[in-house]
């Protein structure tokens, strides 16, 4: 893959990236967080696959496989089961504010990646930040979110973000901790899909405002 | 040259104050205000000479311990005595028919007089204490003028309490300041702080004090709050010399602190600049845009541009500190721009809101109305000052904003964080901040002059007389004219701040050469006026076969245009806007509706009130002052009027001494 | 002012003089046939402009100059949008740069002309409309100005046919994050700024809802021509922008009668596809509410400012 390719494929992965994190921010009280998060999962799966063949790499290329399939399609897929599309009412913040909020949260995100100059320059290490971003993006999600399903969104948004930043200043993780992390993530969503499922069943809803007492 | 022209200055101070306490009431106005705009010219003429390249000093040798008082010309001081010296002679020439009752008194023109000169000679004081003498004739000066009306209205005695305090905070910081720095020095002349290595800590206190001192006379946010008070309360000529030049003294300062004094600054000095200019031009414009009442929104709108004016300097010193100097050329020129930009629009403003004043006797915005038809003179000058503050083009507003937008777009070439995290937060700051302006000006010009007049004041306003007219049009003037030919006040620009990247190109356009951008607002006029004539013609020929015809009632909105109280105001104008910024304005609003007796479900009358105060205010000033009152009512009981306690405190003072000195 | 420039100018205003009531008609017609009707065909705007120009205006007792001038200023700054963009072609004047500043305060004369012509009439539904044309204009214009910024970055210029032109040469920064986002974000500034939908819905009947319907209620005649006029080439000249941003290929580089007529060509083109993009998405959209439309401009402004942050990634080091 020619340079200027390798770099401009970098930048869109992250430009859709982050783009698909403010979607989610934007239009979360709607039922379209689902395939964002979906599509976020698959430009990842893409941004590895970028990574694998600049490296020539057939690890990466299966990891970017299997994130496609996990990230961009099951885990959605059993979200969009479990919440059986009601989210809850509207997030803790408004969302004009959520939004200005995102935008410092990113100018943070650059601010603060700056010792990352020391790994030298090129498309993967300049797209760091955008890593960093998803991070504190799914931060945000999770602060201001009011359901479980919300929060379990904020959740995967930050793995999103690790798994990024890991890929783009690695240039590929080694292949088991990639697979354990994955593996951590997939267990923590399943016992939170169980208990949301739990809960739902009791209380008939998730909302996190009436789970402040919670008994044994 | 330059010193005849200091003392030229002087002399014609001292004329006008003879002139002013030997005339007799018929003719003072007519005099007085000649005198006071001969000091404007030669305050016009020594400026345009000092930026002219020429040389001078005056001394003046006193007792003083400090040293004689210096007068020198510098080509900054000298733009900043020019702007100051053609506000005031436009000024003068509009008070000869605006001045009615107190403010036409021996004591106004002789105070207008001192302050006018006064403040022309801030900008040429080349050492500490001349300089703090002349800022200080001029707070006086200026707060004698303030005071004015008092007699008539209870209001201005507060404006005037919160304004000489807030004068004497920014006094009293730049005497700390000031006195840092010449400690350090060990010399009290300006010429001796530009080169000299400083202390790091004691620079940056010496730095914070003076830019808050400058700060606070300039208007910036959060000591901006004499403003709001003292322009409207004082006589609108007053107000205009105030807010078009006087608070430019405090932008000065801050030039003469980042540019000449403490010159390779730190960053977050310069951060610290940009932040105050930042939050200043938000909230200034955010309060104007809401403000109905006309000449508190041309205070905020000050407040505002003075800001912007901090970002542009603020910008420049980060610019420099991260070693872009050519884009910090930039930032300064536009910083002298918005300088001159903004004196030729407030001062068409605010002479155009004391006409509204002198017609109507309100200044209301909710209350007037279809003034376009009854004073179409101060309709078109307003208008055009109108334009230049919303920052339109064929205006010096947008020749200003456009270089600033320019240095800042151009400031993050490098691969600088901070600068890039910074610079896109400043140029959307600037949009928002151009945008709100835009609905300001839209609102304050539309629901004043034109629509129908929604009072019975407004309905007999009158034109204003000939000598207003003329100090309008001539500031009006300017706002065009420095417009489709900015390059002479670029070139001004570039003397001034000793710029070479700035230069005029085509028909006195503007030339950044260092950053490749240019703007030729003559030759789009002239694009522009073909374009135009092509529309006019069209409409002339189908004018001809058709023409206007008048009806008593044309489509009438579905039969609401019968009463004036059915129009838009200025605070339904603004609704919207402080439904979204609610949660920075704050504003009270009380819906009283009274039911009819017969019926609950009928409703007789709906009241709303809305009230937008200052937030800063409320959350700052008013605990301080709270403190301060409960610390001078537990000091009173020390004051009880007994002589016992009285003799018992000299006495326990020389016991103090007493011990102290035998120490 | 330089003759290849003028001419290239001349050829572009007449262009979008033809073309924008067409494209108007195109809107108008896709949205009816979408909506089950059989609309009123492709040439009815310009039908509906003659007639407006045969009829007199009519003057209610109170209504000032602005009544006559606001159209004419609103066409003028529309015709010299169509001027300054690079719209056919990428020839700009020497000393007039399509500077995007310039163009965005070309576009504000129109849009406070257009306000003080609503204020102007003395109703409650001109002050409304103009109120909230003003309130969403001073919203936008930080999600254009960003955008601008944006795109600068990577050329050092903020000149529109220097942009085009460094895009006609690196094929490969079409396609790229930055123009990705600014072009998400011009367009939610564009809908904006011209009052469609979702913001405002030009086919409203209802005054309350209105925003640039209530400011015309009251013109007539030629006025009232003129004012549809100058709106429709706003928006024609600003789909056009991001026509020649997105695809920029076709702008004549140099004033020849072949790389003129392919640029018109392309530009119709463009503003077809464009139009009925805008029709289609109008027909599944519902107007917002008044007070969500800042949440949307909220949004646009944050997408120009990751612009600005993804400019930065893939400058070179």
């Amino acid at each position: 893959m020619p340079d200027a390719v390798f770099a401009q494929a970098i930048g869109m992965c992250s430009a859709v990236l982050l783009l698909s994190a403010v979607l989610l921010v934007w239009r979360r009280a709607q039922v379209s967080a689902l395939p964002l998060l979906a599509l976020q999962g698959l430009v990842l799966a893409a941004l590895v696959a970028v990574m694998g063949i600049q490296q020539g790499s057939p690890e990466l290329l299966a990891i970017a496989a299997l994130v496609a399939l996990f990230k961009g399609i099951a885990i959605p897929l059993a979200l969009a089961r479990s919440a059986r599309g009601e989210f809850g009412g509207a997030p803790l913040i408004n969302t004009a504010t959520s939004l200005i909020a995102m935008a410092a949260l990113t100018a943070l995100a650059y601010a603060v990646s700056s010792p990352l100059d020391a790994l030298g320059s090129g498309p993967t290490i300049q797209a760091i930040p955008i890593g960093i971003a998803l991070v504190l993006f799914g931060f945000l999600l999770l602060v201001t979110g009011r359901h479980a399903i919300a929060q379990l969104i904020g959740f995967l948004v930050i793995d999103n973000g690790t798994a990024t930043v890991a890929i783009l200043s690695s240039g590929g993780v080694p292949i088991i901790v990639e697979l354990g992390v994955f593996l951590d993530v997939l267990l923590v969503i399943l016992i939170l899909y169980v208990l949301t499922g739990r809960i739902q069943d009791e209380y008939g809803n998730a909302d996190l405002d009436d789970l402040t007492e919670l008994h044994d | 040259m330059i010193a005849s022209g200091f003392l030229a200055q002087v002399a014609l101070m001292v004329i006008a104050i003879v002139i002013a306490s030997v005339t007799r009431a018929r003719y003072r106005a007519l005099v007085c205000g000649v005198a006071v705009a001969l000091i404007g010219v030669a305050g016009v003429v020594t400026g345009a000479l000092a930026l002219g390249g020429h040389q001078g000093t005056a001394t003046v040798p006193v007792a003083l311990p400090m040293g004689a008082l210096t007068l020198e010309a510098t080509p900054l001081g000298g733009l900043f005595t020019l702007v100051v010296g053609a506000v005031g002679a436009i000024t003068a020439i509009y008070a000869i028919g605006y001045v009615h009752g107190p403010s036409a008194s021996r004591t106004s023109w002789i105070a207008l007089a001192v302050f006018l000169t006064s403040m022309q000679l801030v900008p040429a004081t080349a050492d500490v204490v001349s300089f703090l003498l002349a800022w200080e004739l001029m707070a006086i000066a200026s707060t004698v003028l303030v005071l004015t009306e008092h007699a008539e209205r209870s209001n201005v005695r507060t404006a005037a309490v919160w304004y000489a305090a807030m004068t004497q905070v920014s006094f009293s910081l730049l005497l700390i300041g000031f006195a840092i720095l010449s400690a350090q020095v060990g010399s009290t002349q300006f010429g001796d702080f530009s080169s000299t290595q400083w202390n790091p800590v004691a620079a940056s206190v010496a730095f914070v004090t003076l830019v808050l001192g400058f700060a606070t006379k300039a208007g910036i946010v959060p000591m901006h709050v004499w403003l709001p008070r003292a322009h409207p309360e004082a006589p609108s000529h007053v107000s205009a010399l105030m807010s078009a030049a006087m608070v430019k003294m405090g932008v000065y300062g801050a030039l003469l602190v980042t540019t000449r004094f403490l010159v390779d600054g730190i960053v977050w000095w310069s951060l610290l600049v940009l932040a105050l200019g930042m939050v200043s031009a938000i909230y200034g414009i955010l309060q104007a845009s809401v403000a109905s009442d006309i000449k508190i929104l041309l205070a905020y709108s000050t407040t505002e541009n003075i800001g912007l004016m901090f970002l542009a300097i603020g910008s420049a010193s980060l610019l420099r500190a991260y070693g872009i100097p050519g884009t910090a050329q930039v930032a300064i020129a536009a910083c002298l721009l918005l300088v001159v930009a903004h004196a030729a629009f407030k001062t068409t403003l605010f002479l155009g809101a004391g006409s509204i004043l002198r017609a109507t006797g309100l200044r209301d915005l909710d209350r007037l109305g279809g003034l376009g038809s009854r004073m179409p003179v101060t309709s078109l000058t307003f208008g055009i000052g109108a334009l230049g503050a919303a920052a339109l083009p064929f205006t010096v507003g947008f020749v200003a904003e456009w270089v600033l937008l320019q240095a800042l777009i151009h400031g993050a070439g490098s691969n600088n964080r901070i600068l890039a995290i910074v610079m896109p937060v400043t140029v959307g700051a600037v949009a928002l901040t151009a945008g709100l302006a835009l609905m300001t000006f839209v609102k304050a010009y539309g629901i004043a002059f034109l629509a129908r007049p929604r009072s019975d004041a407004a309905t007999g306003a009158k034109e204003t007389p000939v000598s207003m007219r003329i100090a309008m049009g001539a500031s009006a003037a300017l706002v065009i004219a420095l417009g489709l030919v900015p390059g002479l006040a670029a070139r001004a620009a570039a003397t001034a701040g000793g710029l070479s990247d700035v230069g005029s190109v085509g028909l006195l356009g503007i030339d950044l050469p260092g950053i490749g951008a240019l703007l030729d607002p003559a030759w789009l006029g002239i694009l522009s006026g073909i374009l135009a004539i092509a529309v006019i013609g069209v409409s002339i020929r189908a004018m001809r076969k058709r023409p206007r015809r008048s009806v008593d009632l044309a489509w009438v909105g579905g039969g609401v245009r019968v009463s004036p109280r059915m129009q838009y105001t200025a605070t339904s104008y603004a609704e919207p806007l402080s439904r979204i910024f609610d949660d920075s304005l704050r504003p009270q609003r009380d819906v009283i509706v009274t039911h009819s007796s017969e019926a609950r479900y009928l409703v007789e009358r709906i009241q709303y009130r809305q009230r937008v105060s200052d937030v800063f205010e409320g959350r700052i000033y008013q605990p301080v002052i709270a403190v301060t009152e409960r610390l001078s009512a537990a000091a009173r009981n020390l004051q009880n009027g007994k002589i016992h306690f009285y003799l018992a405190y000299s006495f326990i003072a020389l016991l103090i001494i007493l011990v102290v000195v035998t120490q | 002012m330089s003759a290849t420039a003028a001419s290239l100018a001349f050829i572009q205003i007449v262009v979008m003089v033809l073309l924008t009531p067409l494209l108007i008609g195109l809107i108008r017609q896709v949205r009816s046939l979408l909506e089950g009707r059989a609309g009123a065909g492709v040439l009815q705007p310009w039908r509906d402009i003659r007639k407006l120009f045969g009829k007199e205006p009519l003057r209610a007792p109170g209504m000032s100059w602005v009544q006559a001038v606001g159209p004419v200023v609103l066409a003028t700054s529309s015709l010299l949008l169509c001027a300054l963009i690079p719209l056919v072609g990428t020839v700009a004047f020497p000393l007039i740069p399509d500077d995007l500043f310039v163009v965005v305060g070309v576009l504000l004369v129109g849009t406070v002309a257009l306000a003080l012509v609503g204020l102007d009439t003395g109703t409650a539904f001109g002050g409304m409309g103009s109120s909230r044309h003003m309130m969403i204009a001073a919203l936008v214009e930080p999600t254009v100005l960003v955008a601008i910024y944006a795109l600068s970055v990577p050329i050092g210029s903020s000149a529109l046919s220097q942009i085009v032109n460094s895009k006609i040469e690196s094929p490969v920064t079409v396609a790229s994050p930055v123009s990705l986002l600014v072009l998400v974000a011009l367009s939610i500034a564009v809908i904006a700024e011209t009052s469609r939908m979702p913001v405002d819905n030009p086919a409203t009947h209802l005054e309350l809802t209105m925003v640039h319907e209530a400011m015309v209620l009251e013109s007539s005649g030629r006025d009232l021509a003129w004012l549809e006029l100058g709106s429709w080439l706003r928006l024609g000249a600003l789909l056009g922008l991001i026509g020649s941003l997105a695809i920029p290929w076709g702008l004549a580089v140099e004033i020849a009668p072949i790389p003129l007529l392919v640029g018109s060509i392309m530009l119709t083109i463009k503003l077809t596809v464009l139009g009925c993009i805008l029709a289609i998405v109008e027909v599944f959209l519902a107007k917002l509410r008044l007070f969500r439309v800042p949440e949307l401009l909220a949004g646009s402004f944050v997408l120009a400012l990751l612009a600005v942050t993804a400019s930065y990634l893939t400058v070179p080091a």
